[in-house]
């Protein structure tokens, strides 16, 4: 039996799920001191039928990086999904908290339209750094701790692309 | 009827899913289309529908799409006879609807001059007035002095808005309560108006509590005929931006809608307006309905329309612009009820941040009652350079409920994988008990924010992490079995060395 960690909101819950195989395509999964009998019909891209137990469902995933995005009837459930090796790593490496130095990144490609703090400046968790446009629209990139800006990597009228760093803060 | 030759080949000055809307209808007409696209758009769904396609410039729209003079060459390098503008980029643009008109060219359009007449806030107001349409109460003109301003306020009874004359867009708009914060309040409208468009010139109209936003749609021909095409609900918006409009509205009633739709073909009228045009009327709690602005082109929430009436707005256009009469007033019928919803390429769950990206895999709705009207596909990467609508999907049904329903059936059905959309917010709008009910204004997104961030389900937490662990061990395995497969003719290729060097050393041996 492999075991997987899934980490929900932003990392705040953990949940561990059994998987063991039973035939091609057949699972047996435990999961919070159940067991489940799941038949997985793989379909085209990320799409899947799951057949669990005797309830039906067909379930999206969306992955993108670590991200995993499972969309399920009317609802999406972000969470990322690691095996146990990959979660001790993980958990040696302390990506999980915003303790030390924090970067700033563009979530999406854009044009750097403000510059909101220096190197120095004091900010708050929250407080926006950087003001990034994109599709018409200016959106603050924040710090996500209280602490002091290190750098700032961009100028104003800048274009970036999605994931570029912009500033770090301690 | 005119003795104009019709049109064979029709420019579309824009992008996205209304250059495809556009599209669609010319094919049916056998009139032949030409696309215009930047340099992020080479692979646009647009561009791939049409007959011809022309690059006009780079990604930014300031040098392609709202590059008057390259898209008039286009026209001419193509030639097109006429040249279909859309909504937004040129579309109100009188001096781009001049200069195709002095190349001889057909802009699918009112003329120049009803544009100019409805661009200017204060000059529209004015003319609006005098032909007999009511208007916010307020100021005629803007007030320079600061006491002539408060006694005007005064006079007219608080809460009051002070708006830029030159303004738009909530800049140098402020909302007064009471005579004591009026003096503050006039210097920042002031300097406010003054930093973004360079003029202080500030007028005062009454506030309207709880205003919903209520539009007409009209149509003109060149022969003079003017009608009035039913309304629009336009009340659910978030940051001025309209994202569910239905038609009819939960409020009119058929006084009302008569009385709405002579006050619009009347604004139609003082302009000398023809084609199609939008007059967006505010609607008080006490249902008095004011002119708000009109609106000199093809709306993007025109399918609503579309659906209740059964007309193709974009082949009236079409038929206006050769020449040729429109329906009469009577011949428009309105049945059953029709809703729309924007897609956006944005995420809720970060403050509606933009989500501009690769569209991995697209399925969208279909079934009874259903339009989906997009402009991506799969593999289109949504670029961060344009509005970030990817499409609208309506509903209609014999009744407003089943018209809930339906569109909610669909947004549930519609999947977009690699960039987030807002399909799951627009449920939650269509699902609210205000606008259930039909109580609900233009605060609605703001009143219920809280309320329209609607968690996941959590009884179904289970199958997601089910979901979720089943596909990431069917990878692990499948690399697993992959690696094996690969390690095991490593080891028979191996194998088969030692055998052969056996075989040698043996027949050494032999020797």
């Amino acid at each position: 039996m492999s075991t997987y960690v899934a980490l929900l909101d932003g990392g705040r819950r953990e949940q561990s799920i059994g998987v063991r195989v039973l035939g091609p395509g057949v699972y047996e999964v435990t999961l919070g001191g159940q067991t489940h009998r799941v038949d997985a019909f793989v379909h085209d891209y990320g799409t899947v039928s799951l057949v669990v137990d005797s309830a039906s469902y067909s379930v999206q995933l969306d992955e993108r990086r670590s991200e995993l995005k499972v969309h399920l009837r009317d609802s999406v459930f972000p969470m990322e999904i690691l095996d146990e090796k990959r979660l001790r790593m993980r958990r040696a490496a302390g990506k999980f908290t915003v303790e030390g130095k924090q970067t700033l990144t563009s979530p999406m490609p854009g044009k750097v339209v403000k510059v909101l703090k220096r190197p120095g400046d004091e900010v708050a968790a929250g407080d926006g750094v950087v003001v990034v446009e994109a599709m018409k629209m200016e959106n603050d990139i924040r710090s996500p701790k209280a602490g002091k800006v290190v750098e700032v990597l961009v100028q104003e009228g800048q274009a970036v692309e999605g994931g570029a760093t912009l500033a770090t803060v301690e | 009827m005119s003795g104009r030759k019709p049109i064979r080949k029709v420019l579309v000055a824009n992008r996205g899913e209304i250059a495809v809307r556009v599209m669609r209808t010319c094919r049916e007409m056998g009139i032949r289309t030409v696309a215009v696209y930047s340099d992020a758009d080479r692979g646009a769904l647009h561009v791939r529908m049409a007959d011809e396609a022309v690059r006009i410039g780079p990604s930014p729209s300031r040098e392609s799409y709202l590059a008057g003079e390259r898209v008039l060459a286009a026209a001419r390098q193509t030639g097109a006879d006429a040249i279909h503008p859309g909504y937004g980029f040129l579309s109100e643009r009188p001096d781009f609807n001049r200069a195709c008109r002095d190349a001889g060219m057909v802009f699918i359009g009112p003329r120049p001059e009803s544009q100019e007449a409805m661009g200017v806030k204060t000059s529209a107001r004015k003319r609006m007035s005098a032909a007999g349409v009511p208007i916010v109460p307020g100021s005629e003109g803007p007030i320079s002095e600061e006491k002539e301003a408060r006694a005007y306020a005064d006079g007219i009874g608080y809460p009051v808005m002070l708006k830029a004359a030159a303004g738009g867009g909530g800049k140098g708009m402020k909302k007064c309560e009471r005579t004591e914060d009026f003096p503050a309040l006039w210097q920042t409208a002031r300097r406010e108006s003054l930093s973004a468009f360079g003029d202080d010139r500030v007028y005062i109209e009454k506030f309207l509590e709880k205003p919903r936003h209520v539009e007409i749609q009209v149509f003109a021909d060149e022969g003079g005929n003017t009608i009035w095409v039913g309304e629009r609900e336009c009340s659910v918006q978030r940051r001025h931006q309209k994202i569910v409009e239905e038609s009819p509205s939960a409020i009119v009633d058929e006084g009302m809608r008569q009385a709405m739709g002579r006050v619009a073909v009347n604004a139609a009228r003082a302009v000398q307006y023809v084609g199609a045009g939008t007059v967006e009327l505010l609607v008080d709690a006490q249902r008095n309905f004011y002119f708000l602005e009109m609106n000199t082109r093809l709306q993007v929430e025109h399918p609503v329309t579309e659906m209740v009436t059964g007309l193709d707005l974009v082949r009236m256009q079409i038929e206006v612009a050769e020449g040729k009469p429109i329906l009469k007033q009577e011949e428009i019928v309105c049945r059953g009820h029709a809703i729309e919803a924007r897609v956006y390429a944005e995420d809720p769950a970060r403050n509606f941040m933009p989500a501009p990206g690769k569209i991995t895999y697209l399925r969208v709705p279909g079934g009874p009652g259903i339009r989906d009207d997009s402009g991506v596909y799969t593999g289109w990467v949504v670029p961060p350079f344009y509005d970030p609508m990817i499409s609208k999907v309506l509903a209609w049904a014999p009744t407003r409920p089943q018209a809930i329903d339906r569109l909610m059936r669909a947004l549930g059905d519609y999947h977009v994988h690699g960039i987030a959309t807002n399909t799951h917010y627009l449920r939650a709008v269509l699902d609210h008990p205000a606008f259930r009910s039909g109580e609900y204004d233009t605060g609605f997104c703001g009143t219920f924010e809280k309320a329209l961030q609607v968690p996941p389900d959590r009884a179904l937490e289970h199958v997601a992490l089910i979901a979720a662990a089943v596909m990431a061990f069917k990878r692990d395995h499948d690399r697993a079995e992959e690696f094996a497969a690969r390690a095991g003719i490593a080891q028979a290729s191996r194998s088969s060395w030692a055998r052969q060097g056996r075989m040698r050393a043996m027949r050494g041996g032999w020797r």
